[in-house]
């Protein structure tokens, strides 16, 4: 393949042209109300795409070609690299995924836009100058201090290659994902804003892009789960989540966008919250660059490293501008946002979708907080203190079992208000299951107190959402439907609702997951030929270590025979690989996952002898995490298959009643 | 039905009382620790997570002290020692690192604080005026309704 790598930065520059004209264009248009303008600037806005992804394109080539006249191809990518890795590695290093990011924004930014173009045209106009604002923004990083054609001095025989731990099919989907859900936030932002800033404080701005609002959560959400499964797999720790600061950088913007999700329905059912909602929609997209900023200005070899990296100095006034930006229309608009309406009732599902809203809200703070608070101890008091997953797990958990018990609860209340009467009736089955199911653990000899209200919580939530179902059904059982056929109408009837019905019942699943890491064990040996060791109730003994070279390692294969009780159980191979050109080790996980818990084996080291360093651990139940991830995605496949196509264009009025949301019910 | 729930959370009260008795084997104390503090090797990553040879080894000198009967708090004051507070992975919970248990619990109980108030006053219309789901508007055309049906009956 030719290399097209001198179209490259031109083309950045014509995109930065047709940015800075687009934002020019509709800025007049929304200013001096003219409709050829604003559509001038969303043309402008579409020519922005089509340069970046040339620009994308020609990265792209220059990798394939391997032109390691290239610093980033030189860097990111070697001769040996796989194709789908060298694909991968678009987005392998700062530059390119900055470029990847952008390549998202403008194609999001183009649909977004010829959507609208039959709304309002000043709400467009201004949607167009915010869209393009962003995308100037991170344009210039790109020409500037974070150009990926940048050209080498004197060019290399090979490149340096991807890092060993990218080379996982994971990572071609993980960051994609969650750069799908940071930058598909910048949709609804840019309609809230430009609503704003327009005046046009109805409920279009919403209505026209909770399909985004929801398409960007969903991309995180499985992005989010993915990186859990990556770690997992590839990181050869035992464990899926550490709260170190990019897992948080992804955390923190989901927090904030699936307390949205249920706010703007309170919005949609009751015209309340609108100043909270445009807050919530600033903060998440403001989370989810300032994401983007942690993850890509060296934080990720250091924290203490915060303002050194080499782009960090160029996020931090864009930062601070959305945020003061935002909060001064915010301010501007406020008496106009205010509501007029009531609650009912403190027995309401509002109510419930408050404190939820509660919750999530200070669930990001936390994060947020535990993440930054090193840098700003050492800012104040010149001491540097740590802040890990202790700190994390006993701040979060709280309020994520606060959260569990909440998702049960919201379907037992009604809107507007419920009898104390018919509360106590419906809250009795659940109430009892998750007793049940604590007292019952409990004298099966389960007594870590947190694993037990997790259980209950769980238990209470299933069984709320399970009665839900039921109560749905049972006008179609009526009608003489089987029990198959009743459930399949009523998932039919409300995919919304009951879609976020599933999606609920998935996070119940992915907790329970999270609650069997209080029973994890844990062991480590150095085995020669022939010995054992324990783990659980496992023996592993190391058999054999097979060797053999590829272009890109030299593999070191174990078998390790497992059996319980005397029984074989199964037999493992657990790999400890060097990579040739990073002049690295890496070690290659093997996991026996069942639904009751998973054995995980890595090797850590083997010495010339051939004796194997292996960790093993039990990880009780963490199968039902990704069982749990996998019925959210099929929530989220049923509330989106249930709208129609995610579209900006004026909601029909039988659609505007129904919330596109998870939990809309 | 108050009665069973009053039974159950007993049972659950004395099930959780009753709590677990058992001896922790010095692997697990190790490993238990190994999560509780920071990796003098790994920046950002606690002493279980770390990968480097380095920690393969204090994680062995950590199993050995468990094994000669030293408690939790020994072991961790040991490591304080040797590679300073820092690399304890959750702020102490007083001088410059209590802030940080703070504002979390702050932003709960403001939060809770600010839901008690906002329902109370949602839920407890003025008492001079219409009902507060109801607009003024709306409040006086229905009684100008209801007027003008009381009158023409």
């Amino acid at each position: 393949m030719k290399s097209l790598a001198g179209l490259g930065h031109p083309a950045l520059l014509a995109a930065l042209f047709f940015a800075v004209v687009g934002v020019a264009l509709s800025v007049a248009g929304a200013l001096r109300e003219r409709r050829d303008l604003a559509d001038a600037g969303v043309r402008a806005i579409g020519a922005t795409c089509a340069f970046t992804l040339l620009a994308g394109v020609s990265l792209l080539t220059a990798l394939y070609a391997h032109d390691f006249s290239l610093d980033y191809v030189t860097s990111y990518s070697s001769r040996s690299l796989s194709s789908l890795f060298t694909f991968s590695a678009l987005w392998g290093g700062m530059e390119g995924s900055l470029l990847f990011w952008t390549m998202l924004l403008t194609v999001f930014s183009t649909i977004a836009l010829h959507q609208a173009k039959a709304r309002n045209s000043r709400l467009v106009a201004w949607t167009a100058a915010v869209l393009g604002g962003i995308g100037i923004f991170f344009l210039l990083l790109l020409v500037m201090p974070a150009d990926p054609f940048t050209r080498l001095a004197v060019v290399p025989a090979d490149g340096q290659g991807l890092n060993p731990l990218l080379q996982s099919p994971g990572m071609v989907i993980h960051p994609p994902l969650l750069y799908t859900g940071f930058v598909g936030f910048s949709i609804p932002f840019a309609f809230a804003m430009a609503a704003l800033l327009s005046g046009n404080l109805d409920d279009a701005w919403f209505t026209s892009t909770r399909r985004w609002t929801l398409f960007a959560w969903s991309a995180l959400s499985i992005g989010i789960v993915l990186g859990g499964a990556w770690a997992y797999t590839e990181l050869g720790w035992g464990g899926y989540w550490a709260w170190d600061p990019v897992e948080n950088a992804s955390f923190m913007p989901w927090l904030t966008a699936t307390a949205f999700l249920h706010s703007v329905v309170i919005q949609e059912k009751r015209r309340m919250f609108k100043v909270w909602n445009v807050s919530l929609i600033l903060l998440t997209y403001v989370l989810a660059v300032f994401g983007t900023f942690l993850t890509r200005s060296g934080i990720l070899s250091s924290i203490h490293t915060f303002t050194q990296g080499p782009i960090g100095k160029w996020f931090l006034p864009f930062l601070a501008l959305m945020l003061l930006g935002g909060i001064t229309v915010i301010a501007a608009r406020y008496e106009s946002l205010r509501s007029t309406n009531r609650f009912d009732s403190l027995l309401s599902r509002e109510s419930a979708f408050l404190a939820n809203n509660v919750l999530f809200a200070a669930a990001a703070l936390t994060v947020l907080w535990g993440t930054i608070y090193p840098v700003v101890a050492e800012v104040i008091t010149g001491t540097r203190l740590s802040v890990g997953p202790p700190f994390f797990n006993a701040v979060f958990i709280p309020i994520g079992l606060a959260l569990i018990g909440l998702t049960g609860l919201g379907p037992l209340v009604s809107w507007r208000r419920t009898s104390g009467k018919a509360f106590r009736r419906i809250v009795r089955v659940p109430l009892a299951a998750g007793a049940v199911v604590a007292i019952g653990l409990g004298l099966l000899g389960v007594h870590s107190t947190g694993a037990l209200l997790a259980f209950s919580l769980c238990a209470f939530t299933a069984f709320a959402i399970a009665g839900e179902f039921a109560r749905g059904s049972k006008t179609y059982r009526n009608r003489g439907h089987q029990w198959p056929s009743a459930l399949n109408q009523t998932l039919l009837r409300n995919r919304r609702r009951y879609g976020g019905y599933v999606v609920h019942l998935g996070v119940v699943l992915i907790v329970i997951g999270f609650a069997g890491n209080a029973f994890k064990t844990e062991r480590h040996a150095l085995l020669e030929h022939g010995e054992s060791m324990t783990v659980g109730s496992y023996t592993l003994t190391y058999e054999r270590l097979d060797s053999s070279e590829t272009p890109e390692k030299r593999i070191f294969r174990t078998t390790i025979d497992v059996s319980r009780g005397g029984s074989h159980v199964t037999t493992l191979h657990p790999e400890r690989n060097f990579h040739i050109a990073q002049r690295q080790a890496q070690s290659e996980v093997t996991i026996r996952s069942t639904p009751v818990e998973d054995l995980y084996v890595v090797v850590t080291s083997i010495d010339q002898d051939g004796a194997a360093a292996v960790r093993a651990f039990v990880n009780p139940l963490t199968w039902w995490i990704w069982t749990g991830a996998g019925i959210m995605l099929l929530g989220i496949s049923i509330v989106l298959l249930g709208n129609a196509p995610m579209s900006v264009a004026e909601p029909q009025p039988s659609k505007v009643r129904e919330p596109a949301v998870v939990g809309a019910g | 039905m108050k009665r069973v729930l009053a039974f159950l959370l007993l049972a659950l009260a004395m099930v959780v009382a009753l709590g677990s008795s058992a001896i922790a084997a010095p692997e697990d104390v190790a490993n238990s620790i190994a999560t509780q503090v920071m990796s003098p090797y790994c920046p950002g990553v606690t002493l279980h997570d770390c990968p480097s040879d380095a920690a393969v080894k204090l994680r062995e000198r950590i199993t050995s002290w468990a094994e000669q009967g030293w408690d939790r708090d020994r072991i961790i004051a040991k490591l304080k020692d040797e590679f300073g507070p820092g690399i304890v992975a959750a702020p102490p919970k007083s001088g410059s690192g209590l802030f940080a248990w703070l504002l979390p619990l702050a932003a709960v109980l403001i939060g809770a604080l600010l839901l008690w108030r906002l329902l109370a006053r949602w839920t407890h219309p003025p008492e001079d005026g219409p009902p507060a789901s109801v607009s003024a508007e709306d409040h006086r055309r229905v009684e100008a309704e209801m007027a003008k049906f009381r009158t023409s009956g």
